[in-house]
């Protein structure tokens, strides 16, 4: 009697185990940032943030009936002083889900029933979202904050004239060595073949850059379709793959400042948080060219909240909102007048935004770098690939 | 007659309603999908990555190592892949089980073999890592296991004491490190059926076992091992069918360098936007487990008087 009770307890146990284990890999619903109940501050006392941070006011205030907005955004990259500014200045509460790549993104809300009003999609996925009638055209009219942005990141060809997006923040995956560690710096993806490099490197856990830069060494397009050519640059990727100790989107800096690695690829934010930790790290553009991207707002189109995530595009970009990204998020920031902002109330921020190459890009480095776009039928080529050349 | 008094006369009727909940439970969550999933199998990826429905086999042609493009005739168009990948999935599964055999069987037979009392404060501390996110218990070995990590830098330790001249070993992103996630993932999976079936043993049989002249080892061989048996299966089966699917264990030790099934169905879904080769993997996954399993439980059994108890 007692031995069966105990077992009975025991399987329930496991089963409870088992549904713990299997949730594992979902995501969380909406959470609110801030409880819901604020209401938007009327008087002329100054709004401050549970950090301590007096919130501005809305440089371009707009009529808003909604008291929500749905954010669907890439995982750690809002500071937390915008999210709450917006909330107490605006009234209107934040949910907020994260992904951590562009194809959980589209996989969720290509399923449909989500209630997201916007998403921070990347280049390449967002003409694939506009083909697919997924996202709603910005009215321009409503959107005066867009004068705040540096012409060069805007009109690209992934949506021309930025009838559907809005530039968040932009980067590079580009070559990342720990010059104490390494004797010979690389400057060409070409380099990273050489053996002295085996066993001590980091990539990018992404088909299509790396798939892309292989591409570069053999004066290829990254967005090639030719199989001809992608088997050539399977066959030389085959090459480099046992050479690398690790392929990490998540937190590259982290096996890199832990020493397990010693060089790779990353991207800007990754190469610059791994640099404050330690100087001796440093970002360097390879001579094929660096790959670009770009981060951008952009609205679904059956978006429940259009008016609060006009909003929020607003608030959360005006200048001197958006120099909070210099201090949090540091990635090139396409945003001309937060950047002015911070020249003249940030200076330390600002300097260390200029002095870095890793922000402040060189020219050569922009103009040398090439953009994923979308290959269509050939995906399922550079994802068999892909698996190749690391399970083969 | 009142509906309830029908029901109250009709056993075969009773039963049905009493089966009601789970068998819709079973229908909307299980049989549905896995129809969805086999239709789905035999559809082509349009450009952008959609389903269109029609008839081919061409993702289970693709599976097998065959470009369905390829003239079937020329030979280079071969590629094992897949297959592959299938096979180290096996083989990890295989492995994973029999060692957490080994490891779990002794401890189950400790527990089981000591006193009442002291009993469930042992199965609660197997229990306890359980309570603590899958995901985290992986990424504690990383910790672990990473090159200036616990073990690295303790082993560095003890060899300056002795004054041997340490190199730290590569551990972290290995395929060991893959099969040691696996196995402490999964022990307390195959300790605790086991440990049943080992409680549940009478002692006078041991008695008996030693009044016939069996030594300690004749004992265990003859009475403790084969009455043990249901719980080793019923172990086996929770072991080996959640390791073939697995995909975290190997994302986060391997380094994204061991690809094993989970991995594989899980970037079709994503990373290639193609769930019709996706579900083909599925299914195929399935069966292949199914088929294990299958001939596994012929042999042995479900080990159904551990579930019953």
């Amino acid at each position: 009697m007692f031995s069966g009770f105990r077992s009975t307890l025991i399987f329930i146990l496991l089963a409870f185990s088992l549904l713990l284990g299997a949730c594992a890999g979902g995501t969380a619903t909406p959470e609110a940032v801030v409880p819901p109940g604020t209401e938007p501050q009327v008087s002329d006392e100054a709004i401050v943030t549970s950090s301590g941070f007096e919130c501005p006011k809305a440089e371009f205030p707009m009529e808003v009936t909604s008291t929500e907005l749905n954010l669907f955004v890439w995982t750690e990259y809002i500071p937390p002083d915008t999210l709450e500014c917006f909330e107490l200045v605006t009234g209107i509460k934040v949910n907020r889900d994260e992904y951590s790549s562009n194809e959980e993104m589209y996989a969720k809300v290509s399923a449909g029933g989500t209630a997201y009003d916007l998403v921070l999609p990347t280049d390449y996925i967002i003409s694939l979202m506009i083909r697919q009638g997924m996202l709603a055209e910005l009215d321009h009219s409503k959107l005066p904050v867009m004068k705040n942005f540096d012409p060069n990141y805007l009109d690209f060809e992934f949506d021309p004239g930025n009838k559907y997006t809005i530039p968040y923040q932009a980067g590079m995956d580009s070559i990342v060595v720990n010059t104490d560690a390494v004797e010979n710096v690389p400057d060409a993806w070409e380099d990273l073949w050489s053996p002295e490099y085996a066993g001590r490197m980091i990539f990018l856990d992404d088909s299509r850059a790396v798939i892309g830069l292989t591409l570069l060494t053999l004066g290829y397009d990254v967005n090639t379709t030719d199989p001809a050519q992608l088997e050539e640059a399977k066959n030389k990727l085959a090459e480099l793959v046992p050479n690398i100790t690790v392929f990490d989107s998540d937190s590259p800096k982290t096996a890199l400042i832990a020493g397990d690695v010693d060089l790779g690829m990353t991207w800007t934010a990754e190469a610059l948080l791994a640099q404050q930790e330690n100087p001796a790290i440093e970002f360097i553009y390879p001579s094929e060219g660096a790959i670009l991207w770009m981060d951008n707002w952009a609205m679904l189109k059956d978006a429940p909240h259009p008016d609060a995530a006009y909003a929020w595009m607003n608030y959360s970009m005006q200048a001197d909102i958006f120099w909070l990204m210099l201090k949090d998020f540091p990635y090139i920031n396409p945003n001309q007048a937060a950047l002015d902002f911070a020249k003249d109330n940030q200076t330390d921020l600002y300097d260390a935004y200029m002095g870095s190459t890793i922000t402040n890009v060189p020219v050569e480095a922009v103009e040398n770098g090439h953009r994923i776009q979308d290959v269509g039928d050939t995906t399922p080529l550079y994802d068999q690939i892909w698996l190749e050349v690391k399970g083969g | 007659m009142s509906m309830l008094q029908k029901l109250r006369e009709n056993r075969s009727s009773q039963g049905t309603l009493l089966a009601l909940p789970t068998t819709f439970w079973m229908v909307a969550l299980l049989v549905l999908p896995l129809l969805l999933t086999t239709v789905i199998s035999f559809g082509k990826r349009s450009p952008d990555g959609e389903v269109i429905y029609t008839f081919t086999l061409n993702n289970y042609i693709r599976l097998a190592g065959f470009d369905p493009n390829c003239p079937p005739a020329d030979g280079t168009c071969f590629n094992p892949l897949y297959l592959q990948i299938l096979g180290r999935s096996l083989s990890l599964a295989f492995n994973t089980t029999v060692l957490v055999i080994l490891m779990a069987y002794p401890l189950a037979y400790f527990i089981a073999r000591s006193h009442p009392r002291k009993r469930n404060t042992y199965l609660f501390l197997v229990l306890i890592p359980l309570w603590t996110n899958f995901v985290i218990r992986v990424y504690a070995w990383m910790m672990l296991l990473r090159k200036e990590g616990v073990i690295n830098n303790l082993l560095g330790l003890l060899a300056g004491w002795i004054g041997y001249d340490f190199k730290p070993l590569e551990m972290l992103y290995t395929q060991g490190a893959v099969l040691v996630g696996m196995v402490y993932e999964f022990l307390p999976f195959m300790i605790l059926p086991i440990f049943t079936s080992l409680e549940k043993i009478d002692n006078s049989l041991y008695e008996a076992a030693a009044d016939l002249g069996a030594n300690p080892i004749r004992t265990f061989r003859r009475v403790t091992l084969p009455l043990s048996l249901p719980g080793v299966v019923a172990g086996t089966i929770l072991v080996f069918i959640p390791v073939m699917g697995t995909f975290i264990v190997s994302d986060i030790l391997g380094g994204r360098q061991v690809i094993l099934v989970g991995n594989l169905i899980q970037r079709q879904f994503l990373d290639a936007r193609d769930p019709t080769f996706g579900s083909a993997a599925s299914l195929i996954l399935m069966i292949m487990t199914l088929v294990v399993t299958y001939f596994y439980t012929r042999k042995f059994g479900f080990g159904e008087e551990i579930v019953a108890a």
